[in-house]
């Protein structure tokens, strides 16, 4: 059974040949500037890439089971963002399972505490989780200023 | 065998993106609007308009954006921010430990 040891959210994970993880920057809120006139569409995105770093104990027999790690992102008010991630684990005894979900935008259509999900799936059936954390979100608004001559 | 749409990137285009076939998430005609428009100029219309869906139901969690991100087109994604910013909301604190043969890092008073 797989047990979780780290998830967290952060801007870019660093796996080196030794697939030693660094993480960059961990976050737990973002902020955007807009121009006070903006009027945020719903449905935008800001073209930002980020990641879930998550990390599983595993268990001798675990190498033998299709795992999947599945994740989901909730707006403030509770709806899905886009589809859920399934990535298919890879593990081998006696050794620990990392994955690195990479994102490549944002939502922003809401203010408020955005839901990261995480869980683990084997055979389409849940068998872990979830995982939950919370991403801030706040816009501030940047006052024009106008020169006169 | 699934298609893209060379304007919205839309990934599962039941035909080729040509011989009259309309691409079902962005309206475009192939061998009709792409023959005085680029691709990138009818991306840009779509954009323009809101990179609304246009034919049918739109797909559960389908977003505009993220299918031209997930095509590596970013340039063409509306920008609503001048800036943006992670934070971290928590106090640090970074303890050394120079002794570990047992020398308390903080030492009881008396």
């Amino acid at each position: 059974m797989l047990r979780p040891y780290i998830c967290a959210a952060c801007e870019k994970v660093i796996i080196d040949k030794d697939d030693v993880a660094s993480l960059i920057s961990v976050f737990s809120k973002i902020t955007v500037t807009v121009p006070s006139e903006a009027d945020i569409p719903k449905n935008a995105v800001a073209p930002k890439e980020w990641a879930v770093f998550s990390l599983w104990d595993t268990d001798l027999g675990d190498e033998l089971k299709e795992y999947a790690l599945c994740m989901q992102v909730l707006y403030p008010d509770q709806t899905q963002f886009s589809e859920v991630t399934k990535i298919k684990m890879k593990i081998e005894p006696n050794k620990r399972s990392q994955v690195v979900v990479r994102m490549l935008g944002f939502p922003i259509g809401q203010v408020g505490r955005y839901t990261i999900n995480t869980w683990i799936e084997e055979n389409q059936q849940r068998v872990f989780g979830p995982i939950e954390f919370k991403i801030g979100f706040e816009i501030v608004k940047q006052e024009q200023t106008h020169k006169t001559i | 065998m699934r298609y893209t749409c060379p304007v919205c990137m839309f990934p599962r285009l039941p035909y080729p993106p040509r011989d009259y076939h309309i691409c079902p998430c962005c309206g475009t005609e192939f061998g009709n609007d792409d023959v005085d428009f680029s691709y990138k100029q009818l991306r840009e219309m779509w954009v323009a308009g809101g990179g609304n869906w246009f034919f049918g139901r739109t797909p559960e969690y389908w977003n505009p954006w993220v299918q031209l991100l997930r095509a590596n087109i970013v340039e063409d994604i509306p920008r609503f921010f001048i800036d943006l910013r992670v934070q971290f909301d928590a106090v640090s604190e970074a303890v050394e430990i120079r002794n570990l043969m047992g020398e308390p890092v903080v030492r009881p008073t008396a």
